[in-house]
């Protein structure tokens, strides 16, 4: 390979982690904003222009915060563990597209990139909740991975479905596919239940079992202090960014708004309308109980998305515009 | 390693960075609420819509000392829970603050001549602020956070560790002593 | 050739997402000040000493919907060649997926009726 490929795809990784921190910066804000005045008060105010550097002044204190290390920890996964979550978020951002073809890797398989991606973060939730030799960390860990694999057998079916719309697993080709019609409108069902399914990957609440700060002091991060409770939060809002650019990319027709013409712009207004639809959900709904929530996912959401996946397939079979 | 506390003096790069790190501190003070009587409830009202500490930065109250910066003492200290506290304070990690809120938490108040009760959190806390009143009133514990945030934005940590050295406990009175192993002896059986 | 550069794209951006990871630790060592001791160190169990072990033995319902999952997860892989290539095979294609999905439905039923779902 040579190295002028090499140097656009440098650059293109270190525009990544700009996306990632910009991400992380904008919906700190914006989450403590949305979510106060949900609750009728003005939220971040004295930090700037309505408290728009507060996610500069957490950052610098979290960085200059005593970094614990448990004595009983296992020391190697501690450490490890914030990397094993971020870092799957950020490598799943590199397939997906802005625009069409623009990304730093637009593989022909990227749909299942991506999932394969998301899969490997419960590892991370996982190991951030063993490793710190906590009992409360513990059970959060376990509800983390059985949430985490639970849902993420309905989200890969809804996701079937879309790939036998498009006939593609390229996500450049899925969002062209919906250039006039959006599978939102196509498949409801599907949206639906990729969208409870896409937040409770995240672990946001109404699914936040993994931190059910009532039940579990702080769940999977008690013993986290500092900048690596920092980094779980990093993973927390990136894991919420690649969830909702999929399913922007997927139902709601990506750069495209027709009739307008297509641009990266629309994508980023939607994005951004998703996820804080996601925080609207936070500033609204309770926490599941854990076996409810199970049950959600086993015994009504495998059962509705095979059902739309053959609906679907009748569909697409019965009329070929579909 | 600590680049700004173990400083030997202070030059111009190091005082801009503890700037900036003051700034920080002081915009981002999340609490840990230990909760021990009915002064929490005024703490709890201070996070709504009326006084909102959320809108100078303190709007996290972390349930686990690891993440939170400012502990928050809200009522009397009792013999038997003042062991937990210290090691509470004690697991928060550097820097960290204390604050006492209510005449319970700074002298006893209307316990003070309880057998069962501690003089004060400063019997056996580093208080940083102390905000009277029975119960406190939101306002004036927001008061006394602004206080607070004064003073971790205006104190130098330039060398703190040279000048400040770990807080070690009070030795607990022997007749204390006995009762909280009893105390936890019994949980040790659950 | 333009799969190993996409490859390479990749394999580059996991590795700089670690960069960032450790470069943020790397500024905490030098911002962060240090100083533990035991009780510092001590396991957080909300003030008391701890008891015992945290790492226990858990339930074996976990197990039993890691293997559930394991089969769905690999009825996904199965799926996905057929959804792929769905409208050049036409109804033949719809047929078996429903036979496929019909059979796995009964085993999933057979699960929920031994009360492997039930979370108590």
């Amino acid at each position: 390979m040579n190295a002028r490929i090499f140097l656009t795809q440098l650059l293109g990784a270190l525009g990544l982690i700009v996306i990632l921190g910009f991400n992380v910066i904008i919906m700190d804000w914006w989450e403590r904003k949305l979510v106060g005045h949900i609750h009728r008060r003005p939220g971040p105010m004295h930090t700037g222009w309505h408290g728009i550097l507060q996610p500069f002044a957490d950052m610098l204190k979290m960085l200059s915060k005593e970094d614990i290390v448990p004595d009983r920890a296992d020391r190697l996964f501690f450490w490890l563990g914030p990397a094993v979550a971020v870092v799957p978020a950020f490598m799943a951002l590199a397939v997906l597209p802005l625009a069409p073809g623009f990304a730093l890797a637009d593989i022909g398989n990227g749909l299942f990139f991506v999932f394969a991606m998301q899969t490997i973060m419960p590892f991370g939730y996982t190991l951030i909740g063993w490793s710190g030799h906590n009992k409360w960390s513990l059970v959060g860990a376990l509800r983390s991975a059985a949430q985490l694999i639970s849902y993420e057998i309905p989200m890969l079916i809804v996701a079937l479905g879309i790939l036998l719309a498009a006939g593609s697993a390229r996500l450049t080709d899925i969002v062209n596919a919906q250039s006039t019609v959006w599978y939102a409108v196509k498949q409801p069902i599907g949206l639906l239940i990729f969208f409870i399914t896409a937040v409770a990957e995240m672990n946001r609440s109404p699914f936040d079992m993994p931190e059910a700060e009532s039940e579990l002091v702080a769940g999977i991060h008690t013993e986290y202090a500092g900048m690596k409770f920092g980094l779980v939060m990093m993973a927390e809002y990136t894991a919420m960014l690649v969830g909702s650019w999929m399913i922007v990319l997927l139902f709601l027709g990506g750069w495209h708004l027709w009739p307008l013409p297509p641009s990266p712009v629309w994508l980023v207004l939607k994005l951004y309308l998703v996820q804080s639809g996601i925080i609207w959900l936070r500033g609204t709904y309770l926490r599941l109980r854990v076996d409810t929530m199970m049950e959600m996912s086993w015994k009504y959401l495998i059962p509705a998305s095979l059902a739309n996946l053959m609906l679907v397939g009748v569909l697409a079979t019965t009329f070929k515009g579909f | 390693m600590g680049l700004i506390e173990n400083a030997e003096r202070p030059n111009f790069i190091l005082t801009t960075i503890d700037t900036l790190l003051r700034w920080g501190r002081s915009h981002s003070l999340w609490w840990c609420n230990a909760g021990s009587a009915c002064c929490s409830l005024e703490f709890a009202a201070m996070g709504g819509a009326r006084y909102d500490m959320d809108r100078i930065g303190s709007g996290l109250v972390r349930a686990s000392p690891r993440q939170s910066d400012v502990l928050l003492i809200p009522g009397p200290i009792t013999k038997k829970m003042a062991p937990i506290f210290v090691r509470v304070y004690n697991q928060m990690p550097d820097p960290k603050w204390v604050i006492a809120m209510g005449s319970c938490a700074i002298s006893g108040g209307a316990f003070r001549e309880s057998y069962s009760m501690t003089r004060g959190a400063d019997t056996v806390l580093p208080v940083d602020v102390y905000v009277p009143g029975c119960p406190v009133r939101p306002e004036a514990l927001f008061y006394g956070l602004l206080k607070l945030r004064a003073r971790v934005r205006g104190t130098s940590n330039i060398g703190l560790a040279h000048r400040e050295p770990i807080y070690v406990p009070p030795d607990l009175p022997p007749e204390w002593e006995a009762e909280v192993r009893e105390f936890l002896g019994e949980h040790e059986a659950c | 050739m333009d799969t190993y550069a996409n490859l390479a794209a990749l394999v580059l951006a996991g590795l700089v997402g670690l960069a960032f990871v450790f470069a943020l630790y790397g500024a905490v060592k030098l911002l962060a000040p240090s100083r533990p001791y035991a009780l510092k160190n001590a396991t957080y169990e909300c003030g008391h000493d701890p008891l015992g072990e945290a790492w226990v033995p858990y339930r074996l319902q976990y197990y039993a919907f890691a293997i559930i999952f394991l089969i769905f997860d690999i009825e996904t892989a199965f799926f996905y060649p057929i959804v792929l290539v769905w409208r050049q095979i036409g109804t033949l294609a719809l047929v078996e997926t429903l036979i496929f999905v019909a059979v796995l439905l009964v085993g999933l039923l057979y699960a929920w009726k031994r009360g492997v779902l039930k979370w108590d």
